[in-house]
């Protein structure tokens, strides 16, 4: 007998935290532009400069700069700082031989009366708008930004999306997944496995081991998964015979959406269209738990098949779902869905080394 | 024969013009035969010295599965020859030309990478899906993990395979769950091919985490 899944050391459902995947705009640091700052000397001339300035130095590709910032440090003489323009707005021999331009420098092929300005300085300015809170924060010790927070993935990232009675179910799939791997991997299959869950009902569709060094060397377990579940809605291209492991479960009708599953209210809504007219279609809604990182072309077939969203364990060397490619964000694809990581990754890397 | 792969240059696989013509008629045809089914117009044929080892058209409709291209479809009646005939897989599907109608999408080229088919043949380029260059370039890119790169060559009767899936795409697809109320989108059959055409409709959304069409 196995011990008890959730009582083995390091395995408890809060031993592990759920990484979401985040697109390379979503996840890397934001670039930075040179910009000229000026403090603005006499308050009462701000909003006349500030209207002043945006028709001398438009900022049409920084919406989401704020053109004039407080001043952090109360005791100086000056309570705010304006943007007066990009440092690549300035001709190069502007600043030569000086430390730096002055105010009319800067103004000099302008008509614009700079009362109530100082001279200027150099600050750096995020080049984009902040899409996480952690680019947010990063971006306001520059200068400020507006930022439109997606609270989802702000909870996503704080490991306070999904709670621990959703974590036990993810707990469980994956288990269910590990347990597929592992019934493969007494066949002489690679020791990974995948399960699609109906997050709307919580119902399992289709549990799925790797067949590659069996019947058909593209049969990954996605693509099997994939495969089951076109069987569970009447087609399907191939048989499992040989690996009982591999199954699907057709649909319960009788089960409704009162039983939810992991957090099936955040789920798309335009995804569970096709159910509404009871219909299933491909992967439509549901969620995929697998134990390690896609390849590019089971994460592809993900796309094709319309996932909802994808769980896996441990990453992988060219794997499609962020370590070489994201393609579940990838610009001009037209299906994208959330991918989290890092579910049971201690189970999930145990499977990786088993020979 | 050389076995080394990789580096190996398709020189003895580059096919004579007449070859590609004669290839692809017969891929035209399997592309044919899709849409008068009803499936995505894309047929696909595998060729091992001069003979046809598999053939493929699109049957993502009929087997429910989005999957099923013409390439995955052709892929297992290669697999098939190579049983009926005890034949190393691997050995042939190094010496085999993939010739299909339409840029093989990333996840089929990724399949033909996985089998080092070394050399594919195509009318037209599919900026929606496309493997070889026009979304990613999984053929050719460093990927140590998933086999070898292949080398494309591209263009034999691109209108006319452009032409064939603009008329699929007039017709509705009926498994499609009804899409919102959008006239800039076109809902594809089960995650298939849509011609390039087409392709300059939205990207807005892009930056999103997730949206469906």
């Amino acid at each position: 007998m196995e011990p008890d899944p959730k009582r083995r050391k390091g395995m408890e459902y809060d031993s592990w935290d759920v990484v979401p995947v985040l697109s390379d705009e979503q996840s890397q640091d934001l670039k930075l532009l040179d910009a000229y700052a000026a403090p603005i000397m006499e308050k009462r001339e701000t909003s006349r400069l500030v209207k002043e300035l945006a028709t001398s130095f438009p900022l049409p590709d920084l919406q989401h700069i704020k053109r004039v910032r407080a001043c952090k440090d109360k005791n100086t003489s000056h309570p705010l700082e304006v943007i007066v323009c990009l440092a690549s707005d300035v001709p190069d021999q502007e600043c030569k031989g000086r430390t730096g331009p002055t105010l009319s420098d800067l103004l000099c092929s302008q008509t614009f009366d700079p009362r109530g300005l100082g001279e200027p300085f150099l600050v750096q300015i995020p080049a984009s708008a902040p899409l996480t809170r952690p680019q947010f924060e990063r971006a306001s010790k520059h200068w400020p930004t507006s930022f439109h927070e997606d609270k989802q993935i702000t909870s996503a990232l704080k490991g306070q999306l999904f709670s621990s009675s959703e974590k036990a179910k993810m707990q469980e799939h994956m288990m269910e997944a590990i347990e597929a791997a592992r019934s493969g991997h007494t066949l002489g299959m690679d020791a990974v496995g995948a399960v699609v869950v109906d997050p709307q009902t919580g119902q399992r569709l289709a549990v799925a081991h790797d067949c590659r060094r069996g019947t058909h060397p593209l049969h990954h377990a996605v693509m099997v998964c994939v495969d089951l579940v076109a069987a569970s809605q009447g087609g399907g291209a191939y048989q499992y015979e040989k690996y009982p492991a591999c199954r699907y479960y057709v649909p319960d009708p009788q089960v409704t959406t009162s039983h939810m599953d992991v957090s099936a209210l955040e789920s798309h809504s335009t995804s569970d269209k096709a159910k509404e007219n009871g219909q299933s279609y491909i992967c439509t809604g549901y969620d995929l738990y697998v134990t390690r990182e896609p390849c590019v072309m089971c994460a592809m077939a993900l796309v094709h098949s319309r996932i909802n969203r994808v769980f896996y364990g441990a990453a992988t060397a060219d794997g499609a779902l962020g370590s070489r490619y994201k393609i579940h964000c990838q610009k001009d694809l037209n299906h994208h869905f959330e991918v989290y990581k890092g579910v049971m990754p201690q189970a999930c890397e145990e499977l990786l080394d088993s020979k | 024969m050389r076995s080394q792969s990789g580096e190996e240059p398709a020189g003895f696989l580059q096919p004579s013009d007449s070859e590609v013509q004669g290839w692809m008629d017969r891929a035209f045809h399997m592309a044919k035969d899709a849409l008068e089914n009803g499936e995505v117009p894309v047929g696909c044929l595998m060729v091992f010295k001069a003979e046809i080892v598999g053939k493929g058209r699109n049957e993502v409709n009929e087997t429910k599965n989005a999957t099923r291209h013409a390439e995955m479809v052709a892929l297992d009646q290669v697999l098939e020859w190579c049983h009926l005939r005890e034949r190393d897989v691997k050995e042939v599907f190094k010496h085999t030309v993939l010739y299909v109608t339409v840029e093989p999408c990333i996840m089929c080229a990724a399949a033909l990478r996985l089998l080092n088919i070394p050399l594919v043949v195509y009318g037209c380029k599919n900026d929606r899906f496309g493997g070889c260059g026009s979304v990613l370039d999984i053929s050719s890119d460093d990927l140590p993990h998933t086999g070898t790169y292949f080398k494309c060559i591209s263009g034999h009767r691109a209108e006319e395979a452009v032409e064939m899936l603009k008329m699929f795409y007039k017709q509705e697809n009926p498994n499609a769950p009804k899409p919102k109320v959008r006239k800039d989108s076109i809902s594809p059959a089960g995650g298939s091919i849509v011609p390039m055409i087409q392709a300059a409709s939205d990207d807005k959304d892009g930056a999103k985490t997730a949206l469906s069409d």
